[in-house]
């Protein structure tokens, strides 16, 4: 519990949104970002355990950032997850095939979000 | 258009005949001076009819431009409406916040107050099963005492702050009267640009052809029901597509 989660959106009220409910399943150590930009450097810095991301953003979209660190030899195997408003089924195949490990749409619900972070670590731990 | 201009007229007819007759003569330089004239007059009603389309196509930019109306739009209407649109933004995003903030400062006095009542009742359990002597029964009543009035003050806290939260609400109010506005300017923008396009003659068939193809991976933002197509309807979706590639 006590992972380090990365939380990257460019609105301050859903990364606040985000933040409390990743609080209410007991992680207490997020850090924010407000953009691809501002979120790689964070993240090359080396103490990120779990990405959470939005895909549309100014700046660096999520699905750069996601591109970047899988092509990055020590965040390659970073868990993603995406958070986004974005549901082409084109985007969803592309967040899939470029290495997402989770996709979730707004809006979304607690339950969604504990479920797909357990499922990541339940896939990563076994 | 050219055909309404007469070529059939008596000094044409007579420029045909001499020229038949300079032919006839085998008269080269008398045939090549009628053929220059009668090109002459052909490039007459030519730069007449430019000159004609040139005028109309000028009275017709000059009546769209002077339109009050699209004036006032550009002018006025659409630097209007961004300042309406940013208040919006302006406004949500203060009534999040503020929402935020009330939660934010309700869940410890919550956690506080279930904490202390789980561990008064697990006491209480006790007492009641006269599992509890009287040193610790002291104990539980000062902790009760303190509970109580701890928790009065915590719970009118708690509902001071629902209170902001159904406040914050009332931008749903404003911010729709303020959309709605934006709206009818959208219709207005939207039937002055069909007016000139009707203006620039374009078929519908032309126009379709000059309709960007959609990038299908740019971000798009949330879909709107019945606008957006191809997108997914909710998680269950995204989960099955997910699924089928093998997640």
């Amino acid at each position: 519990m006590n992972m380090k989660i990365l939380v990257v959106d460019d609105f301050s009220t859903m990364r606040r949104i985000i933040k409390n409910l990743l609080q209410d399943l007991g992680y207490m150590n997020i850090v924010e970002a407000d953009d691809g930009n501002t979120a790689l450097p964070i993240l090359k810095k080396g103490s990120i355990d779990f990405l959470v991301t939005d895909w549309n953003m100014p700046g660096m979209t999520g699905i750069n950032l996601l591109k970047e660190v899988r092509a990055d030899e020590k965040l390659s195997s970073l868990p993603v997850l995406m958070v986004t408003a974005e549901q082409k089924r084109e985007q969803i195949v592309e967040a899939a095939e470029a290495g997402v490990n989770g996709y979730i749409v707004k809006p979304f619900t607690a339950a969604t979000l504990k479920e797909k972070i357990d499922k990541i670590f339940e896939r990563i731990d076994g | 258009m050219l055909e309404d201009n007469k070529l059939v007229t008596e000094d044409n007819i007579a420029r045909a005949k001499d020229l038949l007759g300079c032919l006839e003569r085998n008269d080269e330089e008398g045939a090549r001076e009628i053929i220059d004239e009668l090109a002459l007059v052909r490039e007459t009603e030519l730069y007449q009819e430019m000159g004609k389309l040139t005028r109309e196509l000028h009275d017709s930019i000059s009546a769209f431009g002077m339109d009050t109306q699209i004036v006032n739009i550009a002018k006025e209407e659409i630097p209007d409406a961004r300042s309406r649109l940013r208040h919006v933004i302006k406004l949500t995003d203060e009534a999040a916040n503020s929402t935020l903030t009330a939660v934010e400062e309700c869940v410890p006095l919550c956690d506080d107050l279930k904490n202390r009542s789980s561990a008064l009742y697990e006491k209480w359990k006790r007492f009641v099963q006269r599992d509890m002597d009287i040193s610790e029964f002291r104990e539980m009543s000062g902790l009760i005492g303190q509970f109580l009035e701890d928790n009065t003050r915590e719970t009118e806290a708690v509902r001071t702050r629902l209170n902001d939260i159904l406040m914050a609400q009332t931008f749903q109010d404003l911010t729709s009267q303020i959309i709605k506005r934006v709206i009818a300017l959208v219709e207005d923008v939207e039937s002055n640009l069909v007016n000139l396009i009707k203006l620039t003659g374009k078929g519908n068939a032309e126009l379709d052809k000059l309709v960007h193809e959609e990038d299908l991976l740019a971000p798009k933002g949330p879909p709107v029901p019945g606008v957006d197509k191809g997108v997914v309807s909710g998680q269950d979706e995204v989960d099955e597509l997910l699924s089928s590639l093998g997640f």
